[in-house]
């Protein structure tokens, strides 16, 4: 990270924003007028603190209202010790990041299960909860009249004489969220909160331990909160329950990164700077007489941001940025041109347990279905070897996808097991295991992840088996370069193509190196052109190392591509067998046009 | 003159053409049989002609009003009338209250009890259901309680969306009887069936939809059997 | 005698809970979301009951026939100006809008009316019926009844009127309803009217009992959350149940536990039902399309 910094401090995408950091620590150490020093102090504070709650709210997409719980927390964790037992906050600070540890554990592990308004609902409620427990252990926090911490200045207390001291303590503290928050971003996790964010069905199937990254982003988001409230009570001087586990923190706090931008680094830096000034000179200006005023003003800046500018102000000035960026020259190393990347096929085939013992790499065994008293899917057996492709038909409502979730360990089957490489999938309990084990699928609709660029979507599935962030990249260019995606690679996933998402979706679930592919309806909607190509893909895909499973209506495709077909109708297996067999097949011309259709 | 008549219609799936320049024309008094493969765009037409779904360009003319900017809901009040694929019953009512709930247009409202005979005449299941939750009724019996459903709105036009899929064959027979028995009531049906070969049968006239074109009309008696369905059907 | 005493204060506070939870889950029910200004429209409806009473001297039961109208009104405003441009919107834009909607109109009556807690003085709210050892306050049995007849008469609506029906309709299945002709955004208009107006009686009628003050609406929809939490989102039953439950629970714990813990003790109940049934005790509709089940 700080070689790859330095390496690139001549680009001006990189010493540009470093300079005007600069700039802000200058001010934060020089400035003399106190009015000034405290509006940096807050500036630089809440956007450190909305910063982390970014990590929860805006990246992994779970909005906290009750990040107060790790505010007060950790404010109260480390003013305590101080204030009864003496204990410096610089080593209460770790009691403080314990504490939001311990509690972002309890809090996150039930709560995060819960999905959009109920996970809101349940932070809110947790630090309602530690307010009424705050005012009630009155022997511990001094209840309702507030503990006030001794002012004794001194570093290891937190606490300085000079207002330029803690504007520079509030500017590293700022600057540390950042810098973790931008290597977040360009890590494995950073990668599965945003894909899971996105598509968390699609995010499993790639092999995201979901609820283990999301617990992961509560518990960085807490500590870092809980960090920010130790720096601003040493500030302040004075805690109180009804202020510091104040539902009014938990909202401003996601109230900054809403109105610069959720889920994006710079976003609430750039939400602090504009709403702390304006809060702070309402409050200078129109005077301590409009109570209130200030916030009326916020409610009303995050109800038209939500409305008119839901990526925030970034968005809004990002084009402006990126061109001013341009205009400004280049040093050193970034100034010599770029080497282009070179992309590698490496055709390989994947090691299976079943190719050595020659068995099937999968097999269903007599797999049965029932949604409510709906029978969808009765007795299905089949197998398919290493290096196969079958091909799976029959018409509309027929059971198919039902099947496919059932292979992918989606859908627990009602009875019937299926043996994929020796383990047996109906076991599996977690759709991400699935992935673990080697089996990699594509969704009939698309679920790209689509805030994120191509290149991102395929590298959250090559994370399934790469921990390291260049590895995932290699793996995920040589994919790109195999679909042909390789020159879009930097564009949104939303904004391609029916065709080119389809074939994201199948570059996705080959980067997690599978050794059997689920293929769902790869073909729909594309053109007779697309679906040549596709047919192709598939073809250089096993050739690549992996068994495919096709399911598709494009008949022609099929019937180019299968080694072998199976048909089902009404939930049962009709027949399987050669394609040219099979479609010559009474039955499946039966099952296809109905009852008595004979060719005239 | 035409009851329904479509016109050059085009829908779009962000860039997906789902629908290129369909026209279509449906008389009063028969049964249209729109076929075609998985994927061939079937439904997508028959959610545009019931307003779920927008179309990019072209124009569908109803009884003599242009139809193609106004609301789902609006559609409804002029008799053009779609029973949806997979049921769609609202789980929780009762099966006489999926029933009274056709009937919320001016054009049904007051038609309600007299409607409510017809349809317990026509499937007499729903009649021995009437107190029973839609959703603890068999397929067969939601099927017919969406068909139901449906002929409460007063329909002129009922659109059908593959109303036998997923059923035993002696339901099926029991709905096509059903169908045909509605239209000799004097409603024009248009019924997109994968059923190729009973949904022809008791047609007028059929369509055969492929990759979002219509490729082959005529006489339902003349596509029955014929080569080029089961080719559109099977794609081979 | 005592814990009968303390059953009847929870039950009647119950009510109080079930009223205003009444509206936010009939709300969510139908247009599926969690409002998080509701707290703010019973503020609303009671600073309206506290200046009619003050300003124009009508009795806080008379100023009902004004109040209820008005926050269908405000109801049906917040519906079309805020919800419906971001009605397809992820949820996560909705609670920003509705929390951010909350922050504006508690502030705003900071602004205007200052953060003074402010009541009615009136002879009736403070009259006490007794029964032998038990007292019954009589404006608290007004509230206690109103909720169970809310609660009946929002059933029978629902159950038996057409307008009822097309709600239920809309909940149940929004596409299948527009095939029934049904006008989706005049249903949620109507449906966030109603909610509110639920809200408004509410209002109107504890505004003898509590002082108003700007955020006096936060301190009962926290607790509404909790009665509708427990009793199933979206299920009107379930919320006149969960309300006199979440009532019971913090009578029975503010007298043998500690008034100050009496929160903490359903909010504790809330977080056990969020985590172990979030469907809640009727179930809640369409709890699978939320993930719950």
């Amino acid at each position: 990270m700080l070689g790859s910094y330095f390496k690139n401090i001549g680009a001006p995408g990189v010493y540009f924003p470093s300079l005007i950091l600069l700039a802000f620590l200058a001010v934060a150490a020089l400035v003399p007028n106190e009015f000034y020093l405290n509006l940096f102090f807050m500036i630089f504070m809440f956007a450190g603190m909305s910063g982390a709650w970014n990590i929860i709210g805006g990246y992994a997409g779970q909005i906290s209202l009750g990040h107060a719980a790790f505010y007060g927390v950790g404010a109260y964790t480390s003013a305590v010790l101080f204030a009864k037992l003496g204990l410096p906050p610089v080593i209460g600070i770790f009691a403080s990041m314990g504490g939001a540890v311990i509690l972002a554990f309890i809090i996150g592990y039930p709560c995060l299960r819960l999905k959009g308004p109920f996970f809101t609902l349940a932070t809110l409620a947790v630090a309602e909860v530690l307010q009424l427990l705050a005012v009630y252990f009155r022997g511990l926090t001094e209840g309702s009249e507030g503990l006030s911490i001794p002012y004794e200045p001194a570093w290891y207390n937190l606490i300085f004489e000079s207002k330029n001291s803690y504007a520079v303590l509030a500017f590293g503290y700022m600057v540390l969220v950042l810098v973790i928050t931008l290597v977040l971003e360009r890590s494995k996790l950073g990668y599965q909160l945003t894909a899971l964010r996105d598509e968390d069905q699609a995010a499993e199937s790639l092999g995201v331990n979901t609820s283990r990254a999301k617990i992961a982003a509560f518990v960085l988001s807490g500590v870092l909160t809980a960090l920010g409230a130790v720096i601003v009570s040493q500030y302040v001087l004075f805690l109180e329950p009804h202020s510091d586990f104040s539902v009014n923190v938990s909202v401003e706090l996601a109230l900054m990164s809403m109105v610069g931008g959720l889920g994006t680094a710079v976003g609430p830096l750039i939400g602090a700077a504009i709403l702390i000034p304006l809060g702070e000179f309402l409050r200078a200006w129109v005077g301590g007489g409009i109570q209130g005023l200030h916030y009326v003003i916020y409610g009303c800046i995050l109800i038209l941001v939500v409305m008119f500018m839901p990526h925030g102000i970034k968005a809004l000035v990002e084009n402006k940025y990126q061109a001013l960026i341009g205009l400004l020259p280049r040093f050193g190393a970034a100034a010599r041109p770029q080497p282009e990347e070179e992309v590698h096929l490496h055709f390989e085939s994947r090691e299976t347990q079943a190719a050595k013992d020659g068995h099937p790499l999968i097999a269903a065994h007599e797999i049965s279905k029932d949604f409510g008293g709906l029978r969808v899917l009765s007795g299905i057996s089949f197998a398919v070897r290493p290096g196969e492709i079958l091909g799976i038909i029959g018409p509309n409502g027929a059971g198919k996808t039902t099947l496919f979730n059932v292979l992918s360990g989606v859908y627990r089957p009602s009875s019937g097991r299926v043996e994929f490489d020796g383990q047996d999938i109906t076991q599996i309990r977690r759709i991400h295991q699935v992935c673990h084990l080697g089996m990699g699928r594509t969704y009939q609709i698309v679920k790209p992840f689509g805030n994120m660029t191509v290149l991102d979507n395929v590298m959250v599935g090559a994370f399934c088996n790469q921990a390291g962030s260049a590895t995932a990249r290699e793996i995920a260019l040589e994919v790109l370069a195999l679909v042909g995606l390789l020159d879009k690679r930097s564009h949104e996933a939303k904004s391609l193509t029916l065709a080119n998402m389809k074939r994201l979706e199948m570059a996705r679930a080959l980067a997690t190196k599978p050794k059997l592919l689920l293929l769902d309806e790869v073909m729909a909607g594309l053109n007779p052109n697309e679906i040549d190509e596709a047919i192709k893909l598939i073809r250089d895909i096993r050739d690549y190392g992996s068994t495919v499973i096709v399911v598709e209506h494009v008949m022609r495709a099929i019937m180019s591509l299968s080694e072998r077909i199976m048909v089902i109708a009404q939930g049962e297996k009709v027949t399987e067998g050669l394609p040219r067999e099979v479609i010559a097949d009474q039955r499946v011309i039966k099952a296809y046009l109905g009852d008595g259709f004979e060719l005239a | 003159m035409s009851l329904l008549e479509i016109n050059n219609v085009s829908v779009k799936y962000g860039d997906l053409v789902a629908l290129r320049d369909v026209s279509l024309s449906i008389k009063q008094g028969g049964i249209v049989s729109l076929v075609g493969s998985n994927g061939s765009g079937k439904t997508t037409l028959i959610n545009t002609l019931s307003g779920l779904m927008e179309c990019s360009a072209g124009s569908i003319v109803f009884n003599g009003r242009p139809i193609q900017d106004m609301p789902a809901h609006k559609r409804v009040d002029l008799g053009l009338v779609q029973i949806p694929e997979n049921r769609r019953l609202f789980p929780y009512m009762t099966v006489l209250e999926n029933l009274e709930m056709g009937s919320m247009t001016h054009r049904s409202r007051d038609k309600r009890q007299d409607n409510i005979k017809k349809v317990m005449h026509l499937f007499p299941i729903l009649s021995k259901r009437s107190k029973q939750i839609a959703n603890t009724l068999s397929g067969g019996e939601q099927r017919m309680l969406a068909i139901g459903r449906g002929l409460m709105s007063d329909p002129e036009l009922l659109m059908l969306d593959e109303p036998s899929i997923g059923l035993a064959p002696i339901v099926v027979q029991e709905i096509f009887k059903a169908i045909a028995l509605i239209n000799e009531l004097g409603t024009t049906v248009l019924l997109v069936e994968q059923d190729v070969n009973a949904s022809l049968k008791i047609s007028s006239h059929g369509y055969v939809l492929e990759n979002g074109e219509i490729t082959l009309s005529g006489p339902a008696h003349e596509l029955l059997g014929s080569e080029k369905v089961r080719e559109a059907y099977m794609g081979l | 005698m005592v814990l009968l005493q303390v059953l009847i204060n929870g039950l009647f506070l119950g009510g109080v809970y079930a009223l205003i939870s009444l509206g936010l889950t009939l709300i969510f029910g139908v247009i599926r979301v969690i409002n998080f200004a509701h707290g703010e429209i019973l503020m609303i409806s009671m600073y309206a009951s506290f200046f009619c009473f003050s300003v124009l001297g009508l009795n806080p039961y008379l100023s009902l026939i004004i109040v209820i109208p008005g926050m269908f009104l405000v109801g049906v405003l917040v519906d079309q100006v805020i919800i419906r441009p971001i009605r397809n919107a992820p949820s996560y834009m909705q609670i920003f809008a509705t929390v951010g909607l909350s922050v504006v109109l508690i502030n705003l009556a900071l602004v205007f009316f200052s953060g003074d807690y402010r009541s009615i003085n009136l002879a009736f709210a403070k009259q006490v019926v007794h029964m032998g050892d038990i007292g019954i306050s009589l404006s608290r049995l007004i509230v206690f009844i109103s909720a169970i007849a809310v609660a009946w008469l929002v059933w029978l609506f629902l159950d038996r009127t057409d307008m009822g029906k097309q709600i239920r309709a809309i909940a149940q299945d929004r596409d299948a309803a527009r095939l029934m002709g049904i006008n989706p955004n005049k249903i949620y208009m109507i449906t966030f009217g109603i909610g509110s107006a639920m809200v408004g009686l509410a209002g109107g009628l504890i505004m003898p009992l509590y002082y108003v003050f700007p955020s006096v609406g936060a301190y009962f929809v926290l607790t509404a959350f909790v009665v509708v939490v427990l009793g199933g989102l979206g299920n009107m039953v379930g919320a006149l149940l969960g309300g006199l439950i979440i009532g019971v629970i913090d009578s029975l714990s503010g007298y043998y536990l500690d008034p100050a813990l009496k929160e903490m003790v359903y909010f504790l109940v809330f977080l056990g039902v969020l985590l172990f049934k979030p469907s809640g005790l009727m179930g809640m509709i369409g709890a699978e399309e939320m993930g719950l089940k």
